[in-house]
């Protein structure tokens, strides 16, 4: 019965698309076709939860149709990443009925429904495939529904140099998983990841080294770690709202399952070098991705650059768990894997919250840049509250399912001090004080994200008069911040199938006690906490409603609050070092710098990976290419030469050889 | 004399962490007066090391030693740099090329780099490993002080931790040097500070102030 | 016995911290050479507050109002993690010192977002600072509670007092020294005392902690006040637990019990006369030289932890 409901989940993907493109002209028919997609997800969602609670594996094999051997399966971890799939895909869609109704019409809106169901089913394709082809199937096939629901909205100007520069550096990564999955072809030929995983065991150590490398760069490009997360924040903003949800919280956590099965499934405990690379590349991404996202008030830029950041911390998880693998602690390497895919799928439900929000407040407001926000709240409520709760989730405060993986992670660091090896006791606790600093800086930057856009006066008329999205909108949104604080609450009933799922990949290690504390002692506090806040709101007195006092200010307005910039000048002046921003003041008239007419300031910042790393290599390419265009002459006797030459040289190649 | 057993052992124990306190602080300081009275505190530690060691080895030698280094370093040399502090009448803080946070991370990384580079010693010297990286943490910290501060008191200041920094590797690899080479040491250095402080007026009344940094434009 | 014991010992913390305030702000009276209001002056205070009127500004939500009173849950919260008279406390073994730190986080949040509820641009600037202090405060105190967590191989604040009342006092390690250090640095930024926030300013543009709440007026800021207090006595409850906690009882009979609490009052009150000497005498400093005071506290605490796996 698991089995047709699995093919039946399948094929609906296949089929929905289908019936948006045939019958979406009218409403009716599209309000049906969007409800059939919404049960169609939760099925697959009980299937992986099926799979996910119970350790139901479920099986399709397609090699029949395929021209390659094409199967898909669902273990334990392929079941941990289709839940996640499948539950954020619930209530984007549930958004999306009502958000696409309202901004797009005609064929337009048919072609957006018809590429979400296909782009949803490409990223199931990736987490269920159990060999090379069908995961690569589903990988390119991720890229180019991405890109096609990001040029739904247009393609003028800066939009088509986004979506190449995406495009591009997608099939670069895509490229280096590739050549990882072909390395594999001299032990295993079919490429199934069951012969993988005995081939790579007695893979020559040099081998291991390359599919591990390869592995990291094409699925770091796919996550978005530092260096290579340019395409990211140009991606992510430009798409409509549900479909950055998907990206930013679904997408990218595609990298993180193939970056596990790769390094964890696949290649195994490996030298101690592999855990400290992740490491690496996880602090460098929290902390300048958290950077890069204080200077924003673009909000979806703000959030794609958090996407990088959340991710930096998902792989120092992961990096920590290489080491204690290394260095044979399989209990403390099964509780460091279950902190980074814990944050996998926390980040994946607040972060949709968070983009379904800016989504909620495009819709009301026109505009996503927060300095023209603020007081939304009072005329916002159900969203501004489901914000706020999808805030405090990222930010990593207790109570909320941010904290729970964050601490995890902590507790894994300061494990790393029982190591016998004196270099993963030091490295590791220190990135604990990095996992604090990026908590830190992520706080203020939300405290900046919510205070400007949420609260205080309007900035702005089309602020002022904001009022609330429509039904769909504001449940998809509950529905996931519901989620968000469940977790953070009773976390215990994820951390355990969580501990059985990633058994088998660190070695047997079984998850120690110490990974439940929290889930004993948060649930009193959450108690004490909520508990003692009601009592005081229920029993106190009615406030009286004056004017701000501000010291006695009169004729305040909303030009005199904190703008988003001046939130975040003092951090950015601490860390002037990263933003090397080239700052403009004009003053006009010119000299009248006591009474001037008008100040104008600009500030613009590139990121020096993009000045120091990117420009060089690409004119490095060009120029290459440029001087191979010699070859060209349009010369008809010159190519019979090369012919001619060609011929010759086999010739004696194959005498000599 | 359990309690003086006690008090040895413990200034022993207890002595390495002592200094590096101290040369964290001497790197995060601003003002002058503050190094001065870190320089005595580090002074007094080191005589209370001396002291213990004299009572554990029973050596009279050693207990003029103690008191030499309690006359000479912890009041003698303190003395005379408060009074050329007062009579100077210049602001009294530390002109310094770094933060206090960046002097502090440098001050850590040389402790850090002083553990690293006394391990191998260690076992074919037999000595306790704290004692020999606090020896080379103060040398590399004297050092890093009369390159990264500008006045001239401060680099007197770097020259006299660094003597301390060599005195105590002597300490810890010798259990002391011969007494009249003590002796003659303490009186280089307080010959040297004297004149350095005589030396600090003639500069400053010939230039018209002390920062080291300006007289680069002596060249030709 | 424990557990009554245990609820007495936070609420001890809770219902003594304005009374700790009231001794800090007498003794930098009498240091400064002034007559000094009573030690119970908080606690009228406090009783004022909260029989007047909540005055909430037009623009403001209702978050305005809420976050003081989450404020003060989660400080109180944090309070029934360390242990005052005996070895243990309320949240036993389970109480990380990781969840502590972000309680008190959690609380700071609501009050930021409070603070831009407000409306005007003291609240904005109180926020932006606070925010910078925080940002750089959090990397330090995490690091310099590890430290000691790492020595005593527990994650617990209990579990760590306990391992330090079996150390000996005079066993002065190094990590120990540069973990006092640095968290003394930390707490002095938390709980925005001199040299980095003046508690008592009636500058606004020198303000940090106190133009977060220029907008609060009745009960909604006796609760801020008084969960200010709660977190400075919490943190220096914690500093005393973790560094110097011999003196706490070792079974539940009323002398050892009355030992412990006057030896706890006795060590708080030389903290307090130490706070006190310290606010007397040291300027505080310019915004932007905090980076660098609590770059000095991040360095001891890097140094502290890096020492755990040297000395060993």
């Amino acid at each position: 019965m698991i089995h047709t409901a699995f093919i039946s989940f399948l094929a609906s993907l296949l089929f929905i698309p289908a019936m948006f493109l045939l019958f979406g002209r009218s409403k009716t028919a599209r309000i049906a076709t969007c409800g059939l997609l919404l049960i169609f997800m939760a099925l697959g969602a009980v299937l992986a939860g099926a799979g996910f609670w119970g350790g139901a594996g479920v099986g399709v094999d397609l090699s029949g149709v395929a021209p390659l051997p094409f199967v898909l399966a669902v273990d334990r971890l392929s079941a941990f990443f289709l839940l996640l799939i499948c539950s954020v895909s619930v209530p984007v869609v549930l958004f999306s009925t009502s958000y696409v109704e309202r901004h797009y019409e005609g064929m337009r809106r048919q072609v957006l429904w018809a590429l979400l169901p296909l782009f949803i089913g490409s990223m199931v394709v990736v987490v269920t495939a159990s060999t090379a082809f069908a995961f690569l199937f589903g990988w390119e096939l991720m890229t180019l529904f991405s890109a096609g629901l990001i040029l739904i909205d247009g393609d003028e100007g800066e939009r088509r140099h986004s979506v190449f520069i995406y495009l591009l550096m997608m099939h670069a990564g895509a490229a280096a998983v590739v050549a990882a999955f072909f390395l594999f072809l001299g032990s295993a030929p079919g490429l199934d990841f069951a012969t993988m995983r005995t081939a790579a065991a007695t893979m020559p150590a040099g081998l291991r080294t390359a599919i591990f490398l390869l592995s990291f760069v094409g699925f770091g490009t796919k996550a978005g770690i530092i260096p290579l997360h340019l395409w990211l924040p140009r991606a992510h903003p430009i798409a409509p709202s549900p479909v950055s949800a998907l990206m930013s919280g679904v997408m990218l956590k595609t990298a993180i399952y193939g970056v596990v099965r790769f390094t964890f499934d696949f290649l195994g405990a490996g030298p101690s070098w592999w855990g400290y690379l992740f490491l690496a590349a996880g602090a460098l991404s929290g902390v300048l991705g958290v950077l890069y996202a204080i200077n924003e008030h673009d909000l979806k830029r703000l959030l794609a650059y958090h996407s990088v950041e959340n991710i930096g911390i998902i792989y120092l998880g992961l990096g920590a768990s290489l080491v204690f693998l290394t260095h044979g602690a399989a209990g403390w390497a099964a509780l460091a894997l279950v902190a980074g895919l814990l944050h996998t799928i926390n980040h994946a439900i607040f972060k949709s919250a968070l983009f379904l929000g800016a989504g909620a407040i495009s819709d009301a407001t026109h505009t996503i840049d927060i300095e023209e926000l603020g007081g939304l709240l009072k005329r916002m409520p159900v969203t501004g509250t489901a914000f706020l709760v999808a805030c405090c989730s990222i930010v990593g405060l207790p109570l909320f399912n941010g904290f729970i993986s964050e601490w995890l992670t902590f507790r894994s660091f300061l494990a790393g001090s029982t190591l016998g090896n004196v270099q993963a006791a030091i490295v590791l606790p220190l990135m604990a004080g990095v996992l604090a600093l990026i908590g830190g800086l992520a706080a203020a930057c939300f405290a900046k994200v919510y205070g400007v856009a949420f609260l205080g006066r309007p900035r702005s008329s089309e602020a002022e008069h904001a009022h609330e999205v429509p039904l769909p909108m504001t449940a998809a949104m509950v529905l996931l911040t519901m989620a968000c604080v469940a977790i953070g609450i009773a976390p215990g009933f994820v951390l355990r199938p969580l501990g059985a799922a990633v058994q088998g990949l660190v070695g047997g290690g079984i998850l120690p006690d110490a990974a439940f504390s929290m889930a004993r002692v948060i649930p009193w506090v959450a108690i004490a906490v909520i508990g003692f806040v009601a009592l005081v709101v229920a029993l106190r007195r009615a406030a009286r409603s004056t004017v701000t006092w501000a010291c006695g200010l009169p004729g305040l307005n909303s030009r005199m609050q904190y703008t988003s910039t001046a939130f975040s000048k003092p951090l950015r002046r601490v860390f002037a070092r990263v933003y090397r921003a080239e700052r403009t003041i004009e003053v006009s008239p010119a000299g009248a710098s006591y009474f001037p007419a008008a100040i104008s300031y600009r500030s613009v910042r590139t990121t020096s990976f993009e000045r120091s790393l990117y420009r060089p290599a690409v004119d490095a390419i060009v120029s290459a290419s440029y001087s191979l265009r010699r070859l060209q002459t349009g010369n008809i006797q010159v190519y019979l030469l090369y012919i001619f030459v060609a011929l010759v040289a086999l010739l004696v190649f194959v005498r000599f050889a | 004399m359990g309690l003086m057993e006690l008090a040895a052992t413990k200034a022993l124990a207890s002595a390495a962490v002592l200094l590096f306190i101290t040369v964290l602080m001497m790197a995060s300081a601003k003002r002058i007066s503050t190094c001065i009275v870190l320089f005595g505190a580090q002074s007094a530690v080191l005589t209370s090391q001396i002291l213990a060691l004299a009572f554990v080895h029973k050596s009279a030698e050693m207990y003029i030693v103690a008191a030499m280094v309690f006359v000479i370093k912890v009041l003698a040399i303190p003395l005379a740099l408060f009074r050329i502090v007062e009579r100077l009448n210049a602001p009294r803080e530390v002109a310094s090329s770094t933060t206090s946070s960046q002097s502090v991370f440098t001050a850590a990384g040389l402790i850090l780099l002083s553990f690293y580079a006394v391990r191998p010693y260690v076992q074919t010297l037999g000595v306790e490993e704290d004692m020999l990286a606090a020896a080379v943490a103060l040398i590399l910290t004297g050092a890093f002080l009369m390159v990264s501060r500008k006045k001239a008191l401060m680099q007197v200041i770097g020259l006299l931790v660094l003597e301390n920094g060599i005195f105590l590797a002597a300490l810890t690899t010798t259990f002391g040097m011969p007494l009249v080479i003590e002796i003659g040491i303490f009186f280089d250095l307080l010959m040297g500070v004297f004149l350095m402080g005589l030396f600090v007026f003639r500069i400053r009344d010939t230039f018209d102030h002390l920062d080291v940094s300006k007289l680069r434009k002596l060249r030709g | 016995m424990t557990p009554a014991l245990n609820i007495l010992q936070a609420a001890l913390l809770v219902l003594m911290a304005p009374l700790l305030r009231g001794v800090i702000a007498r003794l930098k009276a009498r240091i400064q050479n002034r007559q000094g209001a009573s030690i119970f002056r908080p606690y009228s205070d406090l009783w004022k507050l909260f029989r007047k009127q909540d005055l909430v500004p037009d623009t403001a939500s209702a978050l305005f109002r809420i976050a003081p009173v989450i404020l003060f849950a989660t400080t109180v919260v944090a309070a029934a993690f360390v242990p005052v008279l005996h070895g243990g406390a309320l949240a036993g073994t389970t109480g990380d010192f990781i969840l502590l730190v972000y309680l008190l986080a959690l609380g700071r949040f609501f009050v930021l977002l409070g603070a831009m509820d407000g409306g005007s641009a003291f609240g904005g600037m109180g926020a932006s600072r606070e925010a910078l202090v925080s940002t750089l405060a959090e990397a330090p105190l995490l690091l310099g509670l590890a430290a000691v967590a790492i020595l005593s191989r527990s994650s617990s604040v209990q579990g760590i007092v306990q391992w330090t009342l079996n150390q000996d006092f005079f066993q002065l390690s190094a990590v120990h020294a540069l973990a006092f250090t640095a968290l003394t640095l930390v707490a002095i930024a938390e709980t925005g005392r001199i040299p980095v926030d003046n508690p008592t300013t009636h500058l606004e543009l020198t303000m940090i902690h106190e133009a977060m709440v220029l907008e609060y007026s009745g009960p909604s800021l006796a609760w801020i006040e008084w969960a200010s207090a709660v977190k400075l006595n919490v943190i220096l409850a914690l500093l005393i637990a973790l560094f110097v906690p011999w003196g706490m009882a070792a079974e539940f009979t009323p002398a050892a019990l009355a030992t412990a609490l006057a030896v706890y009052v006795l060590k708080a009150l030389l903290l307090a006369g130490a706070i006190a000497i310290v606010e007397s005498s040291v300027a505080k400093l310019r915004m932007y030289m905090v980076p660098d005071f609590l770059g000095v506290a991040s360095a001891l605490a890097i140094l502290a932890v890096v020492f755990t796996a040297l000395m060993r």
